[in-house]
């Protein structure tokens, strides 16, 4: 029971990294109607800059909201510079150039870190882990009905909460909320009511990117490393909970992805020949799974199509 | 539009400039073994599987528009399936090529069936999550039996000692044995009592040996490619990309054309992994990038740059990456950049070709959408054009009287 309650809190606290990441991919579904694929590499290169900044010796609160500022402005610039003009060609230059973006941060993140794991003494670096930010020594944990509960599991899943409560107070208690809705409910229309849908959608890309900030320093710290493939599975996580959720549904991805945490931890906990390896297989199973048989997901709203 | 030069399709004139490119991709192709020596070789290895690699992705995305990121999963299909064959069970590495093609088949089929419901970006999603569970899976700790696990596929086990145990040890590697001349080894291949590579033990000699295998794995992918594209299923499979539900209208069996496509995709994907499998010698998910997902980006990335949609855009965007790649490889170490360009390129810590292709895919998409070919074939009237021959020009009587009602007919660019 005790273990059961564990790997629950655990799964929960998981997913709500995952949470992060979908949050930032329904964002900008909604307003454009696009899958980012470069959202995750997009968290990464923030990422790599909340440990620069470690280096440098910014306390980590400081430094994360540094992060998400780089993060906001990746973003932004991104949906000016690339995806705004190339959305007129067709959606598969659009997918083409989010995949160039992926490919290019990628490796920007390797031409100016190196391939290594960070932190890392032999490149000099100061810190021995990964700034935290909520406390991780090995005992800083409580008991709860029997379970060993840490904090900083705790810690993620109120940051995600609270993220995702000021995100439902943007949407739904703001005129740019509203603007927000506006645009992705139909785009032609908030353009002739005098809704600025450009700033909007650029905004929207930034929110995006600096969310996904969020999630990429939390990965980073419950791993202790940053490296160049810590993205790549999370971005998957975080798809398949967008998938769940619905692509159009900001409540749907913070469910999806804490359902998401949850199914992974708990098949590969009680199902020992899933393993560490076949975990993402999970998270194939349920993309192509929802995809299949209920494409709108579970809270996203069904699309009808025209021929 | 004016041009400079105008040929008639079909002219002598065209077919002498045909002639002249053809012989002169075929002297490249003999001149590159013979002169090279072993490590350049194996660069050209690189572009000729990356190539085939290439124009099978070309197939489902380029000519289907079916958006796929997972086809290093089935390269990883060939190269695991030529790996177990050979070091597992002791099979001619030979042997594997069609094994690896029908099993490559048989999962491109089955990923076909979702491919058929789910469409556009989502499919990517699926694809790209493909991609990165399939290296997962070879490192699977259950199917380690199989397929070694995380250190992967043998190198090398008697000769180097490695303390892996090969099960049949007549066969050490996953390529041909070619290694000290001991019991059952390799020393030269003998095709009609003919030694075209001479004593493979030599390391020239068995690049010249590996590269022809790369080489006629690439011209059969091609040709493969080529038939597919001109045939009926050629016409059915552009018309899915361009509107899927008109083409089900029209006729095209949308189910069974995306199967066979897929099919046919994925099996000859799987050829260029058995190329790889045998001219490195082992098979790792870390020992060979094209098994993961950057590779498979780096497919769609240099299918993309080459022209998506036509058959030599590929092969363009495969040499010029692995070109630009060999060029720019040690641009992080300082000495081989001129003086002037030092501060500006040498600052990166890894190799620069990705950063320059991932910048110029998106450049790219602005102002060539169909990539190079596509660009040649925007501009060259500028310069050459090719005037098609008239319909109906077998029949002289049937031309003649017809000979002014269509003048247009599709220009299929076979223009070199």
């Amino acid at each position: 029971m005790d273990l059961f309650l564990q790997r629950v809190i655990d799964g929960i606290s998981q997913g709500s990294v995952y949470a992060l990441i979908a949050l930032g991919l329904v964002i900008i579904y909604r307003g454009t109607g696009h899958l980012n694929f470069a959202q995750g590499e997009m968290a990464l290169f923030s990422t790599y800059c909340v440990y620069q900044f470690g280096e440098w010796g910014i306390p980590i609160w400081i430094a994360l909201f540094l992060g998400m500022g780089v993060g906001f402005a990746i973003g932004a610039l991104a949906e000016v510079t690339l995806v705004r003009p190339i959305s007129k060609k067709s959606p598969f230059a659009v997918f083409v150039v989010t995949l160039g973006l992926f490919r290019l941060l990628n490796w920007l993140d390797g031409a100016i870190w190196g391939n290594q794991q960070l932190p890392n003494s032999g490149v000099g670096s100061k810190q021995k882990t990964f700034p935290d930010l909520f406390p991780a020594e090995p005992d800083d944990q409580f008991k709860f009905l029997g379970a060993n509960i840490r904090w900083e599991r705790v810690g993620v899943l109120v940051l995600v909460l609270v993220i995702g409560l000021l995100l439902y107070l943007l949407f739904n208690h703001t005129k740019f909320g509203l603007a927000m809705r506006a645009v992705a409910s139909n785009s032609e229309s908030a353009k002739l009511t005098g809704i600025r849908t450009h700033v909007v959608l650029m905004v929207s890309w930034g929110l995006a990117a600096a969310i996904g900030a969020v999630g990429g320093v939390v990965m980073g710290g419950l791993n202790n490393t940053v490296n160049l493939g810590l993205m790549f599975g999370i971005f998957i996580y975080g798809s398949a909970a967008a998938t769940l959720g619905g692509f159009d549904s900001p409540g749907g991805a913070v469910v999806g992805g804490m359902a998401i945490g949850l199914i992974e931890n708990l098949t590969s906990g009680y199902f020992s020949f899933i393993g560490q390896e076949m975990k993402l297989g999970v998270a194939l199973l349920v993309i192509v799974g929802v995809l299949l048989f209920k494409p709108s997901g579970l809270f996203g709203t069904a699309k009808v199509e025209r021929v | 539009m004016k041009s400079f030069v105008t040929i008639k399709e079909g002219s002598a004139t065209h077919w002498a400039i045909r002639l002249v490119v053809a012989a002169a991709i075929v002297w490249l192709a003999i001149r590159i073994p013979t002169v090279w020596e072993a490590g350049t070789i194996s660069t050209a290895i690189d572009a000729l599987t990356l190539m085939a690699a290439a124009m099978a992705l070309n197939l489902v995305l380029g000519y289907a528009g079916q958006i796929s990121i997972g086809h290093s999963a089935f390269l990883g299909i060939g190269a695991y399936t030529t790996g177990i064959m050979v070091s597992r069970w002791g099979f001619s590495p030979w042997l594997t090529f069609p094994v690896a093609f029908a099993v490559s088949f048989l999962l491109g089929v089955i990923v076909s069936f979702p491919a058929a419901r789910i469409k556009g970006v989502y499919l990517a999603l699926v694809t790209l999550a493909l991609g990165l569970v399939f290296p997962q899976m070879m490192t699977w700790k259950k199917l380690a039996w199989l397929t070694g696990g995380g250190s992967g596929l043998p190198v090398s086990c008697p000769a180097t000692g490695v303390s892996r145990t090969c099960p049949g040890t007549e066969v050490p590697t996953t390529g041909f044995n070619i290694g000290p001349a001991a019991k059952g080894q390799m020393e030269t291949f003998e095709i009609f009592g003919w030694k075209p590579f001479g004593n493979l033990q030599r390391p020239d000699n068995k690049a010249a040996f590996y590269y022809w295998i790369a080489a006629i794995v690439a011209v059969v992918v091609y040709l493969c490619c080529r038939g597919v594209v001109k045939s009926r299923i050629g016409r059915s499979l552009i018309a899915i990309r361009d509107n899927e539900t008109a083409a089900a209208v029209m006729g095209v069996n949308l189910v069974s054309t995306k199967a066979f496509i897929f099919g046919i995709s994925a099996g000859l994907c799987a050829l260029p992994g058995c190329v790889k499998a045998i001219t490195t010698g082992g098979v790792s998910p870390e020992g060979l990038v094209s098994i993961t997902v950057l590779g498979a980006i780096t497919f769609l990335i240099v299918m993309v740059i080459g022209g998506a949609g036509s058959l030599w855009g590929p092969v363009i965007g495969a040499v010029l990456y692995v070109f630009i790649n060999d060029k720019t490889g040690t641009w992080d170490k300082d000495e081989k950049i001129p003086g002037l360009f030092r501060p500006l390129l040498s600052w990166a810590e890894v190799a620069p070709a990705d950063g320059i292709f991932a910048l110029l895919l998106i450049l790219l998409m602005f102002v060539a959408p169909r990539g190079l070919v596509g660009m040649w074939k925007q501009y060259s009237p500028l310069i050459v054009r090719v005037v098609p021959r008239p319909a109906g020009a077998g029949g002289a009587a049937i031309a003649l009287a017809t000979a002014s009602a269509d003048t247009t007919t599709t220009n299929e660019g076979d223009t070199q």
